[in-house]
């Protein structure tokens, strides 16, 4: 089933509370392939969130596997490269994939450069002034290199957002995952953000985007899933999804945000 | 009761009396500021550690999480946090009076720990002293680290997602990320806990401790006076609070300035 550029292999993951009385996540098998702009759309409570944090295990899963470069991440313990046996260093896979919060999450009492630098320093031990140069070219990509030094606080919502995706890019993850990136914007600000998502697109950035925005889904993404009560209920490509809805329950949702 | 002027002139007789017993209820807070903050940082780390025996029991027989029962229970049961927080939750819901005497009458017994009848610092008597600081180090240890629990606690947990996805460790996440917010949050707190200390250190005089307390119960003793010595030690003890409030009101400004547009 896994295809020679498979990158994230998500099999039967479950999430369950209270002893299975209620199921965020109730079997989501899905592949993310190198260069897959993956969209996922659905009401709120269907699980997207909870499906896109169980894969940097933010959220644990109760059940299931996701195989990220091959490991699966969801086991406690792993065999290293000599076969031994040892604990997942799930920091060490974190890094690999980029995460943009719908509340950006920037750390505010550093300035957009701390900020930016902070996880390439320590985690990647990386010189401060390369990991500065880096920063800096990567806030020029987004217009925003003449607010290095300001305090987040001192950013409008959209730049906050712009700055959240590239302090993540800084980290050159191999996916970046984006959890409902413009619901928490003003309208206005909306249009900058997805600018930015889309440009990374086109780079061929792989991407998982959990979001509310129909016209991006449509029109950036390859493939569109469909979630509903934690269960993955329809996928296929923009034109499938759009134009020729199978599930009722895909048909019902899109008459209403369309 | 009637205030004179001659009966504040009796009081000052007793100048040194409240000279001494300043300095003393000082070197009390001091002290008790020091060892309570270092026992605070030490019980707060305590109440959150990960430290599980029993994780490997949460894990069903796949390796994944269970999701509800007993086990999971056992596995999240912590029980470095367990014993912090039974300590905390004594210390908070009983008198320090009750406290201030365990520690003097039980724990410093002369058939306990015996120590000798020296003085220290010039004219504190160890024996009495000690135990003060103490009881109320124990005591402030225990308010203070639920301070620095509930400030490090205040910090959304977004900023934690947002530096664990990072790839940051645990430990990274607190000193880069954390901490250096959650201080900001708990200075008034531990401000007002300083100030609590110098107040609430009157009550060592009971075991004899001879700070301003024990200067009023001299001098009221010595003049037959009441009124006039407490005015007095009210006084002293507002020139001592007043100020440690303020000096702490303006490291809070200097500190919230990155805050503002």
């Amino acid at each position: 089933m896994a295809t020679r550029d498979s990158l994230i292999q998500v099999t039967d993951l479950k999430k369950y509370y209270n002893k299975g009385a209620i199921k965020a996540l109730d079997g989501v098998t899905v592949n993310v392939e190198r260069g897959d702009v993956m969209v996922v759309i659905g009401p709120s409570g269907s699980g997207k969130s909870t499906f896109l944090r169980s894969l940097n295990l933010l959220e644990e899963p109760t059940g299931g596997s996701i195989l990220f470069d091959g490991v699966d991440i969801t086991k406690r313990k792993v065999k290293n490269a000599e076969g031994k046996i040892v604990n997942l260093d799930i920091d060490q896979h974190r890094q690999k994939m980029g995460m943009v919060f719908q509340h950006f999450n920037l750390f505010p009492h550093m300035t957009i450069l701390e900020n930016m630098t902070l996880a390439p320093i320590q985690v990647k031990h990386i010189s401060r002034a390369e990991a500065e140069d880096r920063a800096l070219a990567l806030l020029d990509r987004v217009g925003l290199k003449d607010r290095a030094g300001a305090y987040p606080i001192q950013l409008s919502g959209g730049q906050k957002q712009r700055v959240a995706i590239v302090r993540a890019l800084a980290m050159e993850p191999s996916v970046m995952l984006f959890d409902e990136p413009t619901s928490a914007l003003d309208p206005e600000m909306v249009g900058e953000v997805l600018e930015v998502m889309k440009q990374l697109a086109h780079e061929g950035t792989t991407m998982v985007v959990v979001t509310h925005e129909m016209g991006f889904a449509r029109e950036v993404g390859n493939r569109v899933l469909f979630m509903a009560d934690g269960r993955l209920l329809e996928q296929g490509t923009p034109a499938d999804i759009f134009g020729n809805p199978q599930h009722p329950r895909l048909r019902d949702f899109l008459s209403k945000v369309l | 009761m009637k205030i004179s002027a001659a009966g504040f002139a009796k009081v000052f007789q007793y100048a040194d009396m409240f000279k001494e017993g300043m300095l003393c209820t000082v070197y009390l807070s001091l002290f008790t500021v020091i060892l309570g903050f270092l026992l605070a940082l030490a019980l707060a780390v305590m109440r959150m550690t990960n430290f599980r025996p029993f994780r490997a029991l949460g894990l069903d027989r796949d390796g994944h999480l269970r999701d509800g029962g007993f086990l999971l229970l056992l596995s999240r049961f912590n029980p470095i946090s367990f014993l912090a927080t039974v300590y905390v939750e004594i210390i908070r819901a009983t008198p320090m009076l009750v406290q201030l005497f365990i520690v003097y009458q039980v724990v410093f017994n002369k058939n306990v720990i015996n120590l000798p009848s020296v003085t220290v610092l010039g004219f504190l008597k160890l024996n009495r002293f000690l135990p003060g600081v103490i009881a109320l180090a124990l005591n402030s240890g225990a308010y203070l680290s639920e301070i620095i629990r509930a400030g490090i606690q205040s910090i959304d947990g977004g900023q934690t997602e947002a530096a664990r996805s990072l790839g940051l460790t645990q430990g990274q996440n607190m000193r880069f990320v954390v901490l250096p917010q959650a201080i900001k949050n708990i200075l008034p707190a531990i401000g007002n806990e300083f100030v609590t200390i110098i107040k609430e250190s009157a009550i060592t005089y009971t075991i004899g401790v001879q700070d301003l307390m024990s200067a009023v119960k001299a001098a009221q003793a010595g003049t037959f006076l009441v009124l006039e010595p407490l005015l007095v030690v009210a006084v002293m003890y507002f020139c001592l609070t007043f100020p440690t409030s303020k000096v702490i009101a303006y490291f809070e400004r200097r500190m919230s300035r990155g805050d503002k547009r």
